[in-house]
């Protein structure tokens, strides 16, 4: 086992998995907010 | 419950059972029984993650808190996804390298023993008292309901679980999890299928999410910012939850013992970060669909007859007192009802033929008839709370719909559901008292080398000694008050922030080197967040619980800092004024 070599999936590095994290948490907070007005 | 009901309860209950114990062959050492050998992949790992963290308080608090203060608890997720990335990128190749059953070990490797142990310590108060209250939580609420006696229930909530758990550790726990999981999965999407099915013929899934909405129970997000000032007394707010929330999630997924234990039983860095980063994804929108469930019950209960108070109970217990009084308000509930079906009905009309004027009439008389149902829901409240008896019925709210509505069979399946969510989540936490337990404290302070199979053995029965000692915390709880849910959260709050903050002294300030510094400050921040606890309790100070998560680690960062540079200096001027390692 040789977690070095592991390829990652979905992405290049994980510094580009954290950013996905980073930007799927706003995409929801924006949509949360659509969510909010929309219906109130 | 009819006959059907307790066939699906039991068989479920009982075909957990046989999984755990047929996924309980493991090695005969601490690698097999508290890491499964290290074998896992990222899909066991992000369901065993989901399962410990989701328990039954879970599926049946958070409809509740959306029927009563809708949505806008989710906001207490926001920060996990930003602890998830901190995790993975600085805990887990950390706990990997050192090779480490608990999270503990790698403080007394960074620091000194004491250190260790003192988090080890805070860690099995915090964890073992509250797994307590997890045993008791769906029982009480189960017993009331059902008419159960609360002993057996406590019994079978935390006792069976303890046969598969005590047998296969870390495998069978992180097995039985998958498989409860997806139960619960299924039985929570027929469950908000029957709320939207039992709707009136012409109301649809839209249309009661725009009365619910209108009623201001789609509230996901708010800043807490009132009359141009921010409420820091409120819970749960955009700020409180990123914020807070992921001083809470950081400390809860990176120095939990029972979320660290599941990920190091990952196969290598990759699953371990992959479980945890997807875990960050999906979250929050699991977290948002269990609301949902409970605004869509609030919806339900608007076009059809809602029960002035959900704890049948309580109400029972003021009757003697109050019964006049309690039979005028239930009257005054009943027409109040009859009258919001009525306009609920005709503004649902109205919207769909795009009448809006019609439709604002409608939900303006609307709000206020819920307005006027409020006042009396508080009224019956304030005569239970004078009783000294518990007027918080928000964890009643989604199993009263589900035992009083919901098809036979059905109700089985949900009842089933709640063990299987409280046993994912104490089975986790006992693995892990028990890893801490002979870990950090029976390895590490025996005088004589214990072999492989007797440690194994010794691990096993602790798991036993801790299932029991959670058993007997949960039969002598009673009446907690406030949501369940939070009461549990309340209580992590009181120690995270401190075990965090040593944490995070240990992994970004290197500079710290003195472990009696690191001690010191986590004794004296303790002591201050139980204090700032105090005058939030009595009221001398007003601030939302998940403040004293972010208090407590930069406390604890603070106080480290300075005593670190006081006993550095002190030690440079001479070993005369050295203090004893």
């Amino acid at each position: 086992m040789n977690d070095e070599k592991d390829k990652i999936p979905f992405f290049k590095n994980w510094q580009q998995w954290y950013v996905f994290e980073i930007l799927f948490l706003i995409l929801l907070i924006g949509l949360f907010f659509l969510f909010t007005n929309y219906f109130s | 419950m009819t006959p059907l009901d307790w066939t699906v309860l039991v068989l479920t209950l009982a075909g957990i059972i046989a999984y755990g114990l047929y996924k309980s062959r493991t090695t005969h050492n601490l690698d097999g029984y508290f890491l499964s050998n290290r074998s896992m992949h990222w899909g066991l790992i992000l369901l065993s993650i989901m399962g410990t963290q989701a328990s039954a308080i879970t599926f049946i608090s958070a409809p509740g808190q959306a029927y009563t203060d809708g949505m806008r608890f989710v906001q207490y997720y926001f920060g996990l996804p930003l602890a998830m990335i901190v995790v993975a990128a600085f805990f887990v190749p950390v706990f990997r390298k050192l090779k480490v059953y608990t999270a503990y070990e790698f403080l007394e490797t960074r620091f000194d023993v004491k250190t260790r142990a003192l988090t080890s310590f805070l860690f099995l108060l915090q964890r073992g008292l509250s797994t307590g209250i997890s045993v008791f939580a769906p029982s009480i609420i189960l017993s009331s309901l059902l008419g159960w006696n609360i002993y057996w229930t406590n019994l079978f909530m935390g006792g069976l679980l303890i046969i598969y758990t005590m047998t296969g550790g870390a495998k069978a726990v992180a097995y039985t999890q998958q498989l409860q999981l997806i139960i619960i999965f299924i039985g929570m999407f027929l469950a908000a299928y029957m709320v939207v099915h039992m709707l009136p013929q012409g109301i649809d899934f839209t249309d009661a999410l725009h009365v619910s909405g209108k009623l201001g129970k789609l509230n996901v997000i708010t800043t807490g910012v009132k009359e141009g000032k921010f409420n820091w007394s409120d819970q749960y707010n955009l700020f409180s939850g990123i914020i807070g929330g992921f001083f809470l999630a950081l400390s809860y997924f990176g120095t939990d013992q029972s979320q660290v234990g599941r990920y190091l039983t990952a196969s290598s860095v990759k699953e371990s970060r992959l479980g945890l980063l997807i875990n960050g994804l999906v979250k929050v929108p699991m977290q948002f669909l269990i609301l949902l469930v409970g605004a869509l019950v609030f919806t339900f209960y608007q076009f059809n007859k809602a029960p002035v108070f959900f704890n049948d109970i309580q109400l029972t217990s003021i009757n003697l007192v109050y019964k006049d009084s309690v039979n005028d308000v239930s009257r005054q509930y009943e027409t109040l009802n009859l009258l919001k079906q009525k306009t609920v009905y005709d503004y649902s009309v109205a919207r769909k033929q795009a009448n809006d004027a019609a439709a604002e009439k409608h939900i303006t008389s609307l709000r206020l008839l819920q307005h006027q149902a409020d006042s009396l829901r508080s009224k019956l409240k304030s005569w239970i709370t004078k009783s000294k008896g518990d007027s918080n019925d928000t964890n009643y709210i989604f199993l009263r719909f589900v035992v009083d509505y919901l098809p036979a069979g059905l109700v089985g399946l949900l009842i089933a559901i709640i063990f299987l969510a409280s046993w994912g989540s104490i089975a986790a936490a006992l693995n892990s008292l028990s890893s801490s337990t002979v870990v950090d404290f029976h390895r590490r302070f025996s005088r004589h080398k214990i072999s492989a199979e007797k440690e194994y053995n010794i691990s096993k029965w602790w798991t036993l000694a801790w299932g029991i000692f959670c058993i007997v915390i949960a039969m002598f709880t009673y009446n907690i008050g406030n949501s369940l849910i939070e009461a549990v959260n309340v209580l992590g709050s009181l120690f995270y922030g401190v075990i965090l903050g040593v944490f995070l002294v240990a992994f970004f300030f290197k500079r710290i080197k003195n472990g009696n510094a690191v001690f010191v400050a986590a004794l004296v921040t303790e002591v201050a967040v139980l204090a700032i606890f105090a005058l939030i309790k009595t009221e001398y100070l007003k601030l939302g619980f998940l403040w004293l998560n972010p208090i407590g680690a930069i406390g604890v960062i603070l106080v480290s800092l300075i005593f670190n540079s006081v006993l550095t200096k002190k030690n440079n001027c001479g070993p005369l004024l050295q203090f004893s390692q």
